[in-house]
C-alpha cells in the first residue's frame, strides 16, 4: 500500500469572484523512500495539493471533496486534533521562503526544541540534544554555539537547512518540500539537494518535491506530475517523462529552460497566459494555448490515459495520435521544436 | 600534458587595451562601503569591499553576462555603471567620455543613452501611475516631445514589447508578472537608450514567462542593435543570451571569457563548481555527472580570507601560495582571462581530479618563481 494515496483531490476557494476551483481532481501516490517532483507554473495548483494535504487551509472559505490516504487514514475527514498529531511529526513541510517561516524573535535552537516538546514525550535537555544533532547532521558548522542564533544571523542556505533540521526532527515519513530551493544560488541549492538526497536514503522517508524547476526534478525525482490549471497532465516515471514527454504543455516547459549543453537562437514559447481557474476552459484545459488543437479538444477532457508501449507507470491527458507525439518529443529533446507552442 | 600555452599576461586595470570604439569600458572600478561606529562622530572601523577591481570592456550590439552567487557585488557594480552609486575608485568610460566624475548636470544627457531593467516586476513599478504615465516617464523627463507624440510613442513601445497598445490606461496590478516585465522592457526603450543594464529581469519569473523575456530581449537586440550588460544567477540563462561571460567572486572578476569558451572549457575552480551544480533537465546526464559541491557559504566581506578570496572554499587550494600570493587575472586562451594559481586543465573534472590537480601542476609553478 502506498504510504499517501491521493485520490480525486478537488479544492475550491470561495472568493468575491466566484468559486475558484485551484485543484481540480488531481490523483497520485507517494510510495516509501520514493521522491515524487510536482512541477507546474505557478497558479497551477501545486502548492494548494499540497497545503490541502497538510490541512493548513483556511476552513472557512474552502471547499475539499476526495481523499487523502494516509497509512489508509482520510487525512481531509479528520478532527484538526488529529491532523496535529500527524503535522510536523509523520508529515513534515519546507518552505519556499526560509526567512518568513521561522519565527524571528526566537533562537532557532528553541524553535526545534518546540517542535520536539509537541510530539515527543521527553525531557528539554534531551530535546536540545537532539536538536544539536540535527543541526550538525544538516551541515551546520559550530552547531554549539550557532544552536543559540536568531534566524536573521544565518544566511538564506543555513537557514534553510534549519528549517530541513526541524522538518526532521520527529523522523517523519514523509517530507514535503514546497520550491526549497527557489530563493537560493545555485551552489547552495546544490547543497540542499545533496543534504534532501543523503537524509533521505538515511531515513527512508518519502519526498514530495514541488518546484518550477524541471532540472531540479530531473536530478533529485522518481516520479514526476506535471501540473497545469489545477489537474494533472502527464505523470510517470522520471526517465520515462523526460525521454519521451507526451503532452504539448510538457514540451512547452522542456523546451523553454536554456540548457547548458545545447545551443537554440529562440527558446520555446508557449503563447498566452494560464487560463483563470474561476472559468477554466472547457475541453482539453490546454487547448486555447495548444498549437496542436483539434476540434475535439475544445469540446472533451482527455482522460489520464497510459501512454502505449512504455515500461514503467506513464500518463498523458492528450488526444493527439501517438506517432505525432513521439515525433514532437524527439523534436523536443533535440532543441529543434518550432519557436511558438 | 599539452604544450604550455603562449606566456601568461596579466591584465590589470591599467593595462587594458582600448581599441576606442567600446561603447563601455570599466576600468578597475572599486565600491567600498564604510562600516561606521559611533552616533555623533562616526568613524570609520572598515569597509565592505562590494566590488574591488573590476574592469571590462563592452563594444556595441554586444552582450555581457555577469553571473555568481549573491553578494557577489553584481548589483552593486550594474549601480556603479549607471552611476546610480559613485565608485571609490577606478573610471567608467561610457562612448568615449569618462563620465566616472560627471556632475548631475552633466550625466543629465548621458542617462538618455543608458536604461536599467530591475529584477522584480511587482517592485519597480509604481501602483498608483497608469501604464503611459510609467512607459512614457522617461520621455517626459528628457523632455521629448509634445504629450500627444508621448502618448503616440508609449502605444508604440507597448506594441513592440507585445503589449495591447489599448492597455495605455490600465495599472500595473491588472497585469500578470510576464506582463509587467514587458512594461518594464517598454520603459527602458522608450528614449532609444543605447546601453540596457539588465538586472536579474527574468530571476522572478516562471521558465515559460522567462523564455517569452529572453526571446524579447534578443529581439529587441537585434533590431535597435541594443547593448546589454545581463546580470543573473541562473547560468543557463546566461549562456543563452551573452556573448561573453563574466564570473564574479566576492566583488572580484575571476573569470572572464567568451561564452562558449567559459561553458566548455571553465579555467577557475569557481567556475567549474558553479557549473557543476547547475541542474540539467535530463536525469540520465545529470545524475551520471559529478558534481563539485562547494561546502560553506560566500565569506563576509568586510573580513575577507587573505590573497585569493576563495581559497577557503576552494577543492585546488594550495596551503603557502593561494593563501599568500593574490592571483591575478591573467590570459588563459584567446579573450579567456582568470584569477586563479592553479586553472583547471580540462573539463568536466570531478572533484577529486580538481584536487589532485593542484598538486601535479604546483612543481611548474613552483620552479618558475
Amino acid at each position: 500500500m502506498a504510504l499517501l494515496d491521493v485520490k480525486d483531490l478537488k479544492t475550491h476557494f470561495r472568493t468575491d469572484d466566484g468559486i475558484v476551483k485551484a485543484v481540480d481532481g488531481v490523483s497520485f501516490s507517494v510510495e516509501k523512500g520514493r521522491t515524487l517532483g510536482i512541477v507546474g507554473e505557478s497558479g497551477s495548483g501545486k502548492s494548494v495539493t499540497c497545503l490541502t494535504i497538510m490541512g493548513l487551509n483556511n476552513r472557512r472559505n474552502t471547499i475539499s471533496s476526495g481523499e487523502a490516504l494516509w497509512k489508509g487514514e482520510n487525512l481531509l475527514t479528520m478532527s484538526p486534533r488529529q491532523l496535529r498529531d500527524i503535522r510536523g511529526n509523520e508529515i513534515a513541510m519546507i518552505f519556499q521562503d526560509p526567512m518568513t517561516s521561522l519565527n524571528p524573535v526566537h533562537t532557532v535552537g528553541r524553535q526545534l526544541v518546540e517542535a520536539i516538546l509537541l510530539h515527543q514525550d521527553v525531557t528539554k535537555a534531551a530535546a536540545r540534544a537532539r536538536s544539536l544533532e540535527l543541526l550538525k547532521a544538516v551541515g551546520i558548522p559550530r552547531a554549539e554555539q550557532r544552536i543559540d542564533d536568531y534566524p536573521h544571523q544565518f544566511s538564506g542556505g543555513m537557514r534553510q537547512r534549519v528549517m530541513i533540521a526541524m522538518a526532521l526532527v520527529n523522523n517523519p515519513d514523509l517530507l514535503i518540500a514546497d520550491e526549497p530551493t527557489t530563493a537560493l544560488d545555485v551552489t547552495t541549492q546544490a547543497q540542499i539537494l545533496n543534504l534532501m538526497k543523503r537524509l533521505q536514503n538515511e531515513f527512508g522517508s518519502a519526498i514530495i518535491l514541488i518546484t518550477h524547476d524541471l532540472g531540479v526534478v530531473a536530478e533529485v525525482a522518481d516520479d514526476v506530475a506535471v501540473m497545469y490549471a489545477a489537474r494533472v497532465q502527464e505523470e510517470g516515471d522520471v526517465r520515462a517523462l523526460f525521454n519521451r514527454p507526451n503532452h504539448p504543455y510538457t514540451w512547452g516547459l522542456l523546451g523553454s529552460l536554456p540548457r547548458l549543453n545545447q545551443d537554440v537562437e529562440r527558446l520555446v514559447q508557449i503563447k498566452g497566459q494560464p487560463p483563470s481557474l474561476l472559468f477554466p476552459p472547457k475541453g482539453c484545459r490546454f487547448h486555447p494555448r495548444c498549437p496542436y488543437v483539434m476540434p475535439i479538444c475544445r469540446e472533451t477532457e482527455p482522460e489520464l490515459a497510459l501512454v502505449p508501449e512504455q515500461e514503467g507507470l506513464h500518463r498523458t491527458r492528450c488526444h493527439l495520435d501517438q506517432a505525432t507525439k513521439d515525433a514532437e518529443a524527439q523534436k523536443v529533446i533535440a532543441g529543434t521544436l518550432a519557436e511558438a507552442i | 600534458m599539452a604544450a604550455q600555452p603562449e606566456p601568461a599576461v596579466q591584465v590589470e586595470g591599467a593595462e587594458l587595451e582600448l581599441t576606442g570604439d567600446e561603447l563601455l569600458v570599466v576600468d578597475n572600478v572599486k565600491k567600498h562601503f564604510p562600516v561606521t561606529r559611533g552616533i555623533i562622530f562616526q568613524k570609520q572601523i572598515a569597509a565592505v569591499k562590494a566590488v574591488d577591481g573590476v574592469s571590462f570592456t563592452l563594444n556595441e550590439g554586444e552582450t555581457l553576462g555577469i553571473v555568481g552567487e549573491s553578494g557577489c557585488g553584481k548589483s552593486t557594480l550594474a549601480r556603479c555603471i549607471m552611476r546610480l552609486l559613485d565608485p571609490t575608485s577606478g573610471r567608467i568610460i561610457f562612448g568615449g567620455h569618462d563620465i566616472t566624475r560627471y556632475s548631475r548636470a552633466e550625466m543629465r544627457p548621458v542617462r538618455r543613452q543608458m536604461m536599467m531593467i530591475f529584477q522584480d516586476p511587482y517592485a519597480s513599478l509604481n501602483p498608483r501611475k497608469r501604464v503611459g504615465f510609467i512607459v512614457g516617464e522617461p520621455l517626459e523627463v528628457h523632455g521629448l516631445g509634445t504629450p500627444e507624440e508621448v502618448k503616440r510613442r508609449v502605444q508604440e513601445l507597448l506594441e513592440i514589447v507585445g503589449l495591447n497598445p489599448e492597455h495605455y490606461n490600465r495599472f500595473p496590478h491588472e497585469f500578470s508578472g510576464g506582463q509587467r516585465q514587458r512594461i518594464g522592457v517598454a520603459r527602458a526603450l522608450a528614449i532609444n537608450p543605447k546601453l540596457i543594464v539588465c538586472d536579474e529581469p527574468v530571476s522572478a519569473l516562471d521558465v515559460s514567462v522567462q523564455a517569452q523575456i529572453l526571446n524579447l530581449l534578443k529581439d529587441l537586440q537585434e533590431e535597435f542593435r541594443l547593448t546589454y550588460v545581463f546580470i543573473a544567477h541562473d547560468l543557463n540563462v546566461v549562456r543563452h543570451i551573452s556573448d561573453r561571460v563574466m564570473v564574479m567572486y566576492l566583488g572580484h572578476a575571476v573569470e572572464i571569457a567568451e561564452r562558449h569558451a567559459l561553458y566548455a572549457e571553465p579555467k577557475h575552480p569557481y567556475t567549474g563548481a558553479l557549473l557543476s551544480a547547475v541542474p540539467i533537465p535530463d536525469p540520465d546526464l545529470g545524475r551520471a555527472r559529478k558534481q563539485v559541491v562547494l561546502e560553506g557559504d560566500v565569506p563576509n566581506p568586510i573580513n575577507p580570507p587573505s590573497a585569493c578570496w576563495f581559497h577557503p572554499r576552494c577543492p585546488r587550494f594550495h596551503a603557502g601560495h593561494c593563501d599568500v600570493e593574490t592571483p591575478l587575472l591573467r590570459r588563459v586562451g584567446p579573450a579567456h582571462y582568470t584569477a586563479c594559481h592553479y586553472p583547471l586543465e580540462r573539463w568536466p573534472m570531478s572533484e577529486e581530479e580538481i584536487r589532485r590537480g593542484a598538486y601535479a601542476t604546483r612543481e611548474p609553478a613552483a620552479a618558475t618563481e
